[in-house]
């Protein structure tokens, strides 16, 4: 337990309202129209989505997560973290496709990029899956600020996930996405600026940069220094494999859409930035502030483990940034500390909040349901989706027990077989809607036989995750590649509409070339793309 | 480096080109060493200091690189995008 003097309190309740007015203040905007209330008109300059990439994926999770892969394998272990490199290439090349699309979610994407039943059928899996997936993380986000205040405060876990959760739903609720960006930026200052204090405290109270490598020597521990102190090229804990088939996963990812699960949180981003320029410096940017963040705390807890090299419980490492700050800061400065963590927690929810609905208003109840409705009806559905997601969180958060073990699962295993034909929608003109629904279909098989259900039944012994990630990927592919060679390709006038639009990349010549026979391409392009 | 094109008309710039391909390369390449030369470089590694140079030094290059053909690129789109908007509600209500 850690107690809280006047000042830390003020700092807390200051910050909480300052937040949720920012938000609020925005209800003007946020109700002129769906495209208000889910994208702030398509109209923000760069700097303002990069924030809300930034916060989005810094939540109360988020240093658990990176404390226990840094505690665990040493610096090596920030290559964890590394998947948000998907970005350094996405932000060029399927952000430029995307925001060309003008789809409010990956889920409509699909409709513009597919055509027919199939098309249909995967906007509605892809929306149903995204409304289950935002609840889900909102779930698990929010259960870990019950583990912290019951950590801090003694107060049963149900308090924590109750409380900040339905603080930011004031805002989300009545502004949208106009309240989630601006409160995000606000944030998404904070944060950064409280982690770096922070992390360089907790630095200096480990005896400093020379002071833990001093003790890591003494421990006999340098190797965690070497962030590529791999364990053997397919042996041990850390194997060379794992880190290449990591950075196949992270690098290659950036061409496809979907090929990681923080892609639907940033789509919204992409489609909310004024233009393509900004849509892409605002992904690259936010992701890069990711990387200089994780770096950060990757310092202040190697310092925790040479401070506390003994500890064995994940429960009892993971929590290693937390107990730096609260145990070691000084008075008032314990509640800035807290305020911080509060308002990542809030950009996170708030996000996964108005994400979520995005998808139930969007694609299902407009697209499905209602097509005629009016813009003030499609925000009250916003907002109604809004709050049903915020319910259904409390149910889902109350059934978590391990954070680690879910995140695993969900960003190794639920995209590993879909990773290769959320590249080829995008790259490959000839991949059709029912080759991308197989291999959704396949996945969802593949994933749990390969990781649960057959080593369970000793089939198959328990297969390390980069060798999971390439079975799953080859098996895969034995279903959807055939799939899409006995059905027919998409209808032409869609793909030339979409090729004319997006202008992806790729292997696309007879979409283009159909484009230029009907003279939709500037005859310049025709010139130079004939000898391509 | 006259071998790097910096001046765009839309439909040159609409095609993909070695200036992307050389982004593909750099941009990675800077979240790589940025991840390093941050570590590093907070426990005072003279090495560390060097990483973080390079990937700062590489930003720039990036950015010169491929900023005049996304100002070119965003320019074009931004003029058709209304057209594109009205084109996508007809899709979402079924008029289409």
């Amino acid at each position: 337990m850690v107690h809280f003097a006047f000042l830390d309190w003020f700092w807390v309740i200051a910050f909480v309202i300052l937040m949720t007015i920012c938000g609020i203040l925005f209800y003007n905007l946020g109700k002129r129209s769906m495209a208000d209330f889910f994208l702030a008109g398509r109209g923000l300059p760069w700097w303002l989505p990069a924030t809300s990439v930034y916060a989005t994926h810094t939540a109360t999770d988020t240093p658990i997560w990176v404390s226990g892969v840094i505690y665990q394998y040493g610096l090596r272990g920030i290559w964890y973290t590394f998947f948000s490199a998907w970005c350094a290439i996405s932000a060029f090349a399927s952000t430029r496709i995307f925001r060309r699309s003008l789809a409010y979610t990956q889920a409509e994407w699909q409709t513009l990029r597919f055509s027919g039943v199939g098309a249909e059928m995967l906007r509605g899996w892809i929306a149903g899956w995204q409304v289950f997936m935002n609840m889900f993380i909102l779930g698990w986000v929010g259960m870990a600020m019950g583990k912290l205040c019951n950590y801090l405060f003694g107060w049963p876990q149900w308090i924590g996930l109750i409380t900040f959760s339905t603080i930011c739903a004031v805002y989300v609720l009545a502004a949208g996405y106009w309240g989630v960006v601006m409160s995000d930026f606000q944030q998404g200052v904070i944060a950064f600026l409280v982690i770096a204090i922070v992390s360089f405290w907790e630095i200096g109270v480990a005896g400093g940069p020379h002071g833990i490598i001093a003790k890591l020597d003494a421990l006999g521990e340098s190797w965690r220094l070497n962030p590529f102190a791999f364990s053997g090229l397919t042996s041990g804990d850390f194997p060379l494999v794992w880190f290449l088939t990591m950075l196949v996963i992270a690098v290659i990812g950036g061409f496809g859409m979907g090929t990681a699960i923080d892609w639907y949180p940033e789509a919204q981003r992409i489609q909310s930035a004024k233009t393509v320029r900004d849509a892409s410096y605002s992904i690259w940017s936010g992701t890069a502030l990711i990387i200089v963040r994780n770096a950060l705390w990757a310092v202040a807890i190697l310092g925790f483990f040479a401070m506390y090299p003994q500890i064995k419980e994940t429960a009892q490492y993971e929590m290693a940034w937390y107990r730096l700050g609260f145990e070691y800061l000084p008075v008032g400065m314990v509640g800035l500390f807290f305020a911080a963590i509060v308002a990542i927690h809030l950009s996170t929810i708030s996000a996964h909040l108005n994400l979520g609905a995005s998808y139930a208003t969007r694609d299902l109840y407009h697209h499905y349901f209602k097509p005629k409705a009016s813009e003030r009806e499609l925000v009250w559905v916003g907002r109604i989706s809004t709050l049903i997601l915020l319910l259904g969180s409390f149910l889902y958060g109350s059934m978590m027990k391990e954070i680690t073990q879910w995140l695993i699962f969900a960003l190794w295993i639920m995209a590993a077989g879909i990773w290769l034909p959320s590249i080829l929608q995008v790259v490959w003109w000839r991949f059709n809607s029912w080759g991308y629904l197989s291999s959704w279909i396949a996945n969802l098989g593949l994933s749990w036989l390969i990781v649960w259900v057959l080593p369970e039944f000793r089939v198959i012994p328990v297969l390390p995750d980069y060798l999971q990630f390439w079975i799953m990927m080859i098996l895969g592919s034995l279903i959807y590649f055939p799939v899409t060679f006995l059905t027919r390709p998409e209808n032409m006038d869609r793909l030339v509409k979409y090729y004319v639009m997006s202008r992806p990349i790729g292997w696309w010549k007879p979409v283009r070339k159909e484009a230029e026979r009907r003279g939709l391409l500037d005859a310049e392009v025709k010139a130079a793309e004939g000898g391509s | 480096m006259s071998w790097i094109k910096r001046k765009w008309t839309a439909s040159e710039a609409d095609r993909w080109t070695k200036e992307d391909y050389l982004v593909f390369v750099i941009s990675p390449l800077i979240y790589f060493l940025l991840a390093i030369g941050t570590m590093l470089s907070l426990f005072l590694l003279w090495y560390g200091w060097v990483i973080l140079a390079a990937s700062l030094v590489l930003l720039l290059v990036m950015i010169w690189i491929i900023d005049p053909k996304l100002k070119a690129i965003s320019l074009d789109y931004e003029q058709k995008q209304k057209h594109y908007l009205e084109d996508l509600e007809k899709i979402e209500r079924w008029e289409e």
